[in-house]
């Protein structure tokens, strides 16, 4: 090293008034050069932030794809990290989901009255998917997790929802795909069941299992169905009929508001 | 922590948690103040059940707990309550997929402990708390039994919470992880109300201010190591010979035999049937088991 700052150059330096080519030699040389280095005046607090964050950048946890895609979508880092963290029951629904939707779409194009089969399942995967996301027996961590904060109501509604919009969308594109679908109208016949099986489930759930609860509701569905299979002059597609859409949609408004209301006030 | 309060920070009375007709806790009193308190008792003695009420995990059949102050039973007072606990569960599990860093960053999210740099910053204090800052990117299935029992013990005393209830917390480490874990656990308990469920007395002697022994969910005793030291004092003895059967008894590594005798025998010179004997100080342990009665 052949030369060594002097005050003005330090103090031109500090002061950002040195040119681009002094700053850069200013630069190199005082990476080399303690005596020089000590000429320029430190933020101490600031350098320890400054490592800190490129610390946290090198080393922190690496997003899994569908924490980066809920980051991507806008949803809040915390948020996306708890959708994105479902036990591992909820993968093997998503499979079960996607094996049980081809299924019905098969049976749908290629049997008689083969559509009966989407009516049977597509209001009871959400339900499904539901009872797998929260509650000790299907959460491996629920131990360590339930006694925090977020846990209870908070945390069940967030796996519902991270269950909930995979769900819809699965079964809104296997319903696309019926024959016996014409319009976006009939292949959203199912959802207000679906929403209210799920939201009567989370109901349930203050008294017992999350499991037990989704069980209990859509064994109802399913003996509903075969009720109105049985008797002579109904169908069990008269569930999921366009005429009796109003009658979900208000059961649903009156399930939810009770949901919400007791969550409030507990 | 409030210090000007006159209320215990965990305060339990009448506390009764029934599984059926079977009673794991049957009207339990306790006060807890900051320090540790070791919670002793055989296996279903009720001591899991206990810490999992007062970890508002498990709903009591009876009774009142106020944890800080706060109402378990109700959803706002137990939130706050949440916010400031610590809890290692007996036989912790995780998401096997998550990493050592992952997971302590999943569980300050759930504790809402802050932004993401908060949050970093605080799993990485955790890590380095327990020794595993260089397994921090392993993920928890390829971690040992004794590593995953330290990445629960980092995670319940995230944010360094005011009430830590641990449940059998050195199961799986090896002595110098469990010194280690003293050393933590005594740290945090200058502030805090630790409650220690274990099986290992050496533990309690070396951490605890108070101890609550449990008896078929009742406790049975709730007092200082030395106040149970003292009780049995006079019970504790040396044979030269196995003294027969009734006795709790157990060999010695020079070929004697400690007995603990239920009532208090004074010192006499031996008889020809009787093999000699000396009294002997007693331990802790000697007295937990007179108090429990078992061997």
């Amino acid at each position: 090293m052949s030369w060594h700052l002097t005050p003005a150059q330090a103090h031109e330096y500090a002061d950002h008034r040195s040119d681009d080519v002094t700053a850069m030699s200013v630069e190199a040389h005082i990476t080399g050069c303690a005596p020089c280095r000590a000429l320029l005046p430190t933020d101490e607090e600031w350098l320890a932030r400054s490592w800190a964050d490129l610390r946290d950048v090198v080393d922190r946890p690496r997003r899994g794809a569908v924490e980066t895609l809920l980051s991507s979508l806008g949803v809040r880092e915390s948020t996306a990290k708890l959708l994105a963290a479902t036990p591992g029951l909820y993968r093997a629904w998503l499979l079960a989901t996607v094996a049980v939707l081809t299924a019905a779409l098969l049976a749908a194009h290629h049997l008689p009255r083969g559509s009966l089969m989407f009516a049977f399942s597509a209001p009871i995967v959400p339900l499904a998917g539901v009872a797998m996301a929260y509650g000790r027996g299907v959460d491996p961590a629920h131990a360590l997790t339930s006694v925090t904060p977020l846990a209870g109501q908070r945390l069940l509604f967030l796996r519902t929802c991270a269950v909930l919009i995979p769900a819809l969308v699965l079964c809104t594109s296997a319903a696309l795909l019926l024959p016996s679908t014409h319009t976006p109208w009939s292949a959203a016949l199912w959802l207000l069941p679906a929403l209210t099986l799920v939201t009567v489930s989370l109901m349930l759930s203050r008294w017992m299992h999350l499991g037990m609860a989704s069980a209990a509701v859509g064994l109802l569905w399913l003996v509903a169905l075969t009720a109105l299979g049985v008797f002579e002059n109904t169908t069990p597609l008269q569930l999921i009929a366009p005429q009796t859409q109003m009658w979900w949609a208000a059961a649903l408004a009156a399930f939810l508001t009770t949901l919400l209301w007791r969550v409030r006030t507990a | 922590m409030n210090t000007t309060t006159t209320t215990a920070p965990v305060h339990v009375r009448g506390l009764v948690r029934r599984y059926g007709t079977r009673a794991a806790l049957d009207g339990v009193d306790l006060d807890l103040w900051p320090g540790v308190t070791g919670l002793l008792g055989r296996n279903g003695a009720g001591k899991t059940t206990l810490l999992r009420c007062l970890a508002t995990d498990l709903e009591p059949t009876d009774g009142a707990i106020r944890v800080l102050g706060h109402d378990p039973e109700r959803t706002s007072e137990r939130t706050r309550i949440r916010g400031r606990l610590g809890y290692l569960p007996q036989n912790p599990e995780f998401y096997p997929h998550f990493t050592a860093f992952g997971l302590l960053d999943y569980m300050a999210v759930l504790k809402e402990l802050g932004g993401r740099r908060t949050r970093h910053d605080e799993a990485r204090r955790g890590l380095e708390r327990v020794g595993l800052t260089d397994r921090r990117h392993s993920r928890v299935h390829r971690l040992s039994g004794g590593m995953r029992q330290r990445l629960a013990l980092a995670a319940a005393m995230l944010g360094d919470p005011d009430v830590l209830l641990l449940d059998e917390p050195t199961i799986g480490l090896d002595p110098e992880q469990r010194i280690r874990f003293r050393g933590l656990v005594s740290e945090l308990a200058v502030h805090s109300t630790v409650v220690l469920s274990t099986h290992q007395i050496e533990d309690v002697a070396a951490l605890c201010r108070r101890v609550v022994c449990l008896d078929a969910g009742r406790v049975i005793f709730h007092g200082t190591p030395e106040e149970l030291v003292d009780r049995a004092r006079g019970h504790v003895w040396e044979y030269d010979r196995h003294p027969g059967r009734g006795h709790t008894a157990w060999r010695l590594a020079d070929g004697r035999y400690r007995v603990l005798v239920p009532t208090v025998t004074r010192e006499k010179a031996p008889s020809s049937t009787e093999p000699a004997r000396k009294p002997v100080e007693p331990t802790l342990e000697d007295a937990y088991l007179l108090l429990t009665g078992t061997r």
